[in-house]
């Protein structure tokens, strides 16, 4: 029971963790990418399809990233470029990205909403000889798939170029103050698209961890919210990958407890599912009393 | 004296004049590549763009009960829109409209289904009123936490739209489930509570009318009361309006849970006047297309007429154009979230944009307008 749960939380969360860590870069750039669901929504797509037309996991994986990553630029320089409010772009690149796949899917594919790709080739799994027996350790560690490690090594590569790197440091600068960072002469614009393009090739990958690494189809409705708990994560993570991922955890813990919560009976899945949404809430909400404690102790 | 009126009017109407060809032009090229995305899909599946859109129109404005359909999914779309205009008036961000609109249709639905011993118009008063409330609701949280704490509105309204989805689906399952019902659905409004239809069997109904008559009550308080000047002055320029003794937090309270109570009528005015009870998938991104019409009309009442009729239009042609054409009604998808995706963006206007950017080259380009656009 523990082991499947810890298995089952860990299994889905590696498509959200993998496009929030993208969103919390392109947070730190200062842009919300309220995109996520539609990137992640072609990279499963795109993922699928290659996956099936090669026969190899790894090119349906780097086609899905790349489809993630050219549509995370179309969306960012739609946003730096034609300097366009970043909320409004994100909720019409959802809508034009549902609507182009489904549209490919009817008039070209001929099915309405679901893709049984021939011949996919599904993520692999990683079996750890050894680990894999040891209770809890095991499911931890073992039967995962390559995008898990991935996200795994990500968090650390993240976090580490972000404060290391030249170009994480000034994308942290330019997201503080676009205004301070250009006047120093650094190119906020170009950064900003490389985060965007970033993330939209994590969202991709996310994409890909869905309908490879889980599902093993694709399927439109596929996404079903998780770009947007994504959102939430990295907001509930404050944009620092370790807390964003903490955050992917808590929320898909809650997930696979929903669902075996439900089979047992008691609880609603739909009060369940509104619980990153309601975390979002209370942490901008504690964020802001805090701030407002400060100022009005500053000010007596 | 009569020489600088002259001058004075001559410049208004150049002012006016070169108004008009920003907005055109910013109107217009959305719309224009929107066109064209759509065309480019059409045309590589093999099938002719010009004949679809042909259709399209001629299915939305040809014959009477073509144009009722097409003002019927207008309707929604107007109160979203204004509920959205509203609030970006005081600069005010929300994207909680699909929230409020979701959540006062399911009020309106339950409160729609029990009153069968009241008089038509008193059952409907009340099940509109207890919609605004609901809608009012659920704006309420992030109305109390951007006036008072500063938080910002645009991820918590984001927020509360995914708790009212939530929240609403469990107190349908849990509470207000119809019987025999296969899908979680309320049970239909009493027949005295429905808006009536305008002209019988179509759908356009007195939310119809309802939507006009706030519009227009919202181009009269925009330009004529007190508290519409100064949701355009802390809109324009918060800090400076609230030095000059405006109310700044009673406008974002306002502008916020005004929207809410706008979108919550024009979902209680869906659920009484077409679909007749809650289910899942309630608002066909109504709330966010809204968004996109206001934002497209930039705050104006005849624009956002103009932008609910031309996307209800879209609604309504192609949901009827998919049963003669084998065309996937995601065409529709395509032009919508191409026209949103580019509504705001600053599309530079040829020559006009490039001499005055010339004469402003020795101030720094605004590096972070993403804000202004709205505001």
């Amino acid at each position: 029971m523990i082991d499947s749960l810890i298995n089952s939380t860990l299994l889905f969360a590696v498509p959200i963790v993998l496009a929030a860590l993208g969103g919390a870069v392109h947070r730190r750039a200062g842009i919300v990418n309220i995109g996520l669901e539609g990137q992640m929504l072609v990279g499963a797509f795109i993922g699928a399809l290659m996956s099936g037309v090669s026969g190899s996991w790894l090119v349906g994986a780097i086609a899905g990233a790349l489809a993630g990553a050219v549509s995370g630029a179309v969306m960012s320089f739609v946003i730096t470029r034609l300097r366009a409010n970043e909320i409004i772009v994100g909720l019409g690149f959802n809508i034009l990205m549902l609507g182009i796949i489904g549209y490919l899917l009817r008039s070209v594919f001929g099915v309405s909403g679901t893709l049984q790709v021939p011949g996919l080739d599904r993520l692999p799994v990683i079996v750890i000889p050894g680990v894999h027996d040891v209770p809890i350790l095991g499911a931890i560690l073992s039967g995962k798939n390559p995008l898990f490690w991935l996200a795994v090594a990500l968090v650390v590569v993240l976090a580490w170029m972000l404060s290391n790197t030249r170009w994480g440091v000034r994308l942290r600068a330019s997201g503080a103050s676009a205004a301070a960072s250009e006047s120093l002469g650094i190119r906020t614009l170009d950064l900003r698209d490389s985060a965007g393009i970033l993330a939209g090739l994590l969202a991709g990958l996310g994409g890909v961890a869905l309908s490879l690494g889980i599902v093993g189809l694709f399927n439109e409705n596929m996404i079903a919210g998780r770009g947007f708990v994504a959102l939430a994560a990295f907001y509930f993570g404050r944009s620092r990958p370790l807390f964003t991922v903490l955050a992917c955890l808590l929320f898909s813990f809650f997930d696979a407890l929903q669902v075996r919560l439900q089979t047992s009976g008691g609880f609603s899945p739909d009060l369940i599912q509104v619980i990153p949404y309601v975390a979002v809430v209370l942490v901008l909400a504690w964020t802001g009393f805090s701030v407002y404690r400060k100022r009005t102790r500053i000010e007596t | 004296m009569t020489r600088d009126l002259a001058m004075f009017s001559a410049d208004r109407m150049r002012a006016a004049g070169r108004r008009a060809r920003v907005v055109t032009w910013q109107v217009g090229v959305p719309v224009v590549i929107a066109l064209l995305i759509g065309a480019i899909a059409l045309a590589a599946t093999g099938t002719n763009p010009l004949q679809i859109y042909g259709m399209l129109v001629a299915e939305a404005f040809g014959g009477t009960a073509r144009i009722d359909a097409t003002l019927a999914a207008a309707t929604p779309l107007i109160f979203t829109g204004l509920a959205a205009a509203f609030a970006y008036r005081a600069g005010v961000f929300t994207v909680g409209v699909e929230g409020s609109f979701a959540f006062a249709g399911l009020a309106a639905a339950v409160i729609g289904s029990q009153v069968a011993d009241l008089p038509p118009a008193l059952a409907v008063t009340f099940s509109l009123v207890v919609g605004m409330v609901a809608g009012a609701v659920v704006a309420l949280v992030p109305a109390l936490l951007r006036a008072y704490l500063g938080v910002d509105e645009v991820v918590t309204t984001l927020m509360l739209n995914f708790i009212v989805i939530g929240v609403a689906g469990w107190l349908v399952q849990t509470f207000f489930l119809a019987r025999g019902q296969a899908n979680s659905a309320t049970a239909f409004v009493w027949e005295n509570a429905e808006l009536p239809a305008l002209n019988p069997p179509n759908q356009a109904n007195v939310g119809l009318i309802i939507a006009v008559v706030l519009v227009i009550a919202y181009a009269v308080w925009a330009k004529r009361s007190q508290l519409g000047f100064e949701f355009q002055a802390v809109g324009n320029t918060p800090r400076f309006a609230v030095a000059q003794g405006m109310r700044g937090r009673l406008v974002i309270m306002t502008a916020l849970i005004g929207a809410g109570v706008i979108g919550g009528l024009g979902g209680a005015a869906h659920t009484l006047g077409i679909v007749h009870r809650y289910s899942a998938g309630f608002s066909a991104d109504f709330g966010f297309t809204g968004i996109a019409i206001a934002l497209l009309a930039r705050f104006n009442p005849v624009g956002i007429l103009i932008g609910a009729i031309a996307f209800g239009a879209l609604n309504a042609a192609g949901a009827t154009v998919q049963l003669f054409v084998n065309i996937p009604i995601q065409l529709i998808g395509i032009l919508q979230g191409t026209v949103m995706l580019l509504a705001v963006a600053q599309f530079a206007v040829p020559r006009l944009r490039s001499r005055r950017q010339r004469t402003d080259a020795t101030t720094p380009a605004p590096s972070d307008t993403s804000e202004k656009v709205i505001a």
